[in-house]
């Protein structure tokens, strides 16, 4: 029996799995990651509504007051205050929740700052299921779709909280006037990417090397996209992983270059499947393609509650859910492709 | 008690006296008249009621440099009511930021340089896109913030008009000010008492006006907007060792004023404007109004 249906064998190579990649807490992370970022850069101005703690800040404010603005539960006026500073030459960084940051505030992420041609740096934490016993209010799955949808507004879903910090940094040293929006989980999230692993904006990486699929992730769900590679192994079958961090601008090379051989493609997002990588990615494709693509992700409904892990394991966002649905998809193709027409 | 304006200005710009101001004003309506001709329509009443505010600030308060529009230490203005750019457009024309021939194309063809709201994109001198009401204070707010963090002397001015009011993110802009004593930071309410669809305060009660902002924590100066000796040291405010209380000046104005047959009339908000119309508008602005 192979290990993809064998239910005791899948279980535990899965745990094995996760357990060579230890968590890290992306509060923690991303507390740190900003210590180092306002130690570098004098210029750069917190700005928070009321989640200070909640975002990792709490332990910078000794060091950085004047630095770290609490603007208290008003995220309009968080992100309108963070353009102002922007247009008088600081660099803010909004540290907030994901939900409330691009959905409360999306005008002034819009007007303020994109349409001003402002570089506000908005740190979305607790994106898609990562507070997922919070329920629909703090689950956000609509973000990516929404924050792409604006014109001048880069988006970028790190891997893990190694990349986080390296997302953080490069978004600060960005030449453009532009805003980064930055979605970030909340708990403790595997650590995938070593320490000043190379990172850029607009560059996706390929982690794994595959001539018969690829599959497309950012966020939390590269790891599982890497699960769903090693169980795919012992298939037979052989995956490309990339890690699409940066939802705007995509790697259009990036995509179209796996286009030229794979037999099919699975995009995986903690996201509706509705406007986010998944729709990015067939926007790519849009002049036609010979394989078949499929989108998992969070389905067009409100998603139940609980606790993140077994929450995006009841909704399919897990390795072996991957790993299956790239195993029929590939059921339905010919082992060899026939070459794409003009 | 303020300072006199003269002593404000060191850019090279001799602040201009009452009489000037005063017909700098009426030339500032004849501009934004010629700019709705050439659209067809526009937001009169809205424009109207800011002009002696507008000018006040760009021709005896506020430190600007035509040839430095990104000078760091210039006074910083921004339009919460964004819908009366063209009143912003002429003051910048006549301070030499934008080409008075950019009058004629208003609103005029795909591409105009001049539209409905003030654009940093497309026009120099403006320091904040506006147009979405409710986004003007909070902006104010952030200039005015890292003025203070970087020990800069310029002031921020953000004129709000009192349908915008209705907006709750002008409370939670109104709330952070004072927190963080931003004595650089005025914010002007053009009180002409008209939202689109009526009385402002039938539509949603802003009285007892001067009482809310008091309660906020802002310093509250009441004025005529109309009246430039009343304004100008209204809009005055030290740019260091205030009062550490941010200022308020709930300017009482008419919407339309200037226009006899456009003053206090709701749907002069913005309307379509007859050629025999502009003509009565340009007979009755013939003289400066006092």
């Amino acid at each position: 029996m192979s290990l993809l249906d064998d239910p005791a064998r899948l279980r535990e190579h899965v745990a094995a799995f996760r357990a060579a990649h230890p968590r890290k807490d992306v509060r923690a992370q991303f507390g740190e990651s900003m210590r180092a970022l306002m130690e570098r850069r004098p210029d750069v101005v917190a700005v928070t509504a009321d989640l200070m703690h909640a975002t990792g800040l709490a332990g910078l404010h000794a060091t950085f007051a004047d630095r770290l603005v609490n603007v208290g539960i008003a995220e309009q006026n968080m992100t309108g205050v963070a353009a102002g500073l922007a247009a008088c030459g600081k660099l803010p960084v909004v540290c907030g929740y994901a939900a409330f940051t691009t959905l409360r505030a999306v005008e002034q992420a819009k007007v303020d700052c994109a349409y001003n041609e402002l570089k506000v740096i908005l740190a979305g934490l607790a994106c898609g299921l990562s507070y997922g016993v919070g329920g629909p209010t703090h689950q956000t799955y609509e973000d990516v779709a929404i924050m792409r949808a604006i014109p001048n507004m880069i988006v970028v879903a790190p891997s893990d909280p190694v990349e986080l910090g390296h997302a953080l940094e490069a978004a600060a040293d960005l030449p453009d006037a532009t805003p980064v929006y930055l979605r970030l989980g909340r708990g403790p999230e595997h650590v995938l990417n070593r320490p000043g692993a190379p990172f850029a904006i607009g560059r996706a990486v390929r982690l794994a090397e595959g001539r018969d699929l690829c599959i497309v992730a950012h966020g939390a769900m590269v790891l599982e996209a890497l699960l769903a590679a090693d169980l795919l192994r012992a298939e037979g079958i052989a995956a490309e992983v990339l890690n699409m961090h940066t939802v705007k601008p995509i790697d259009r090379d990036a995509i179209l270059e796996a286009a030229e051989h794979v037999r099919a493609m699975v995009v995986v997002e903690e996201h509706s499947v509705v406007g986010g990588l998944g729709s990015a990615v067939l926007e790519v494709l849009e002049r036609g393609h010979a394989f078949p693509v499929a989108r998992v992700g969070i389905e067009d409904a409100y998603p139940p509650i609980g606790p993140t892990l077994e929450l995006r394991e009841a909704l399919g966002l897990s390795g072996p859910h991957i790993a299956r649905r790239a195993r029929d998809l590939l059921g339905d193709v010919p082992r060899t492709r026939a070459v794409r027409g003009g | 008690m303020t300072q006199q304006p003269a002593s404000i200005l060191d850019n090279g710009f001799a602040p201009l006296g009452l009489d000037a101001l005063r017909e700098t004003a009426r030339i500032n309506r004849l501009d934004v008249a010629a700019m709705f001709m050439a659209a067809g329509n526009g937001h009169f009443g809205s424009c109207y009621s800011c002009t002696e505010i507008v000018t006040a600030l760009y021709f005896a308060v506020m430190r600007v440099d035509a040839t430095r529009p990104d000078w760091p230490d210039r006074d910083r203005f921004v339009l919460g009511k964004g819908h009366a750019a063209p009143t912003l457009y002429s003051a910048l024309i006549r301070r030499g930021f934008i080409p008075e021939a950019w009058i004629h194309e208003f609103e005029a063809r795909v591409g105009a340089r001049l539209m409905t709201h003030p654009s940093r994109r497309y026009q120099p001198g403006i320091d904040s896109s506006q147009g979405a009401l409710g986004h003007g204070l909070s902006n104010a707010c952030g200039m005015a913030l890292a003025g203070r963090l970087d020990g800069r002397d310029y002031r921020v001015y953000a004129v709000l008009g009192d349908g915008e009011l209705h907006e709750g993110s002008v409370w939670e802009a109104a709330a952070f000010a004072p927190k963080h004593r931003l004595d650089n930071l005025v914010a002007i309410v053009d009180r002409n008492g008209l939202c689109v669809d009526g009385r402002a305060d039938e539509v949603l009660p802003l009285e007892p006006l001067a009482d809310r902002w008091t309660s906020f924590g802002w310093d509250v100066v009441e004025a005529d907007g109309h009246d430039l000796a009343a304004l100008l040291p209204a809009l005055d405010v030290p740019r260091f060792g205030g009062s550490g209380r941010p200022r308020v000046v709930i300017a009482r104005t008419v919407k339309g004023r200037g226009v006899s047959f456009m003053e206090d009339v709701r749907g002069w908000h913005a309307d379509v404007i007859a050629p025999a119309q502009y003509e009565a508008l340009r007979s009755e602005l013939r003289e400066v109004l006092r």
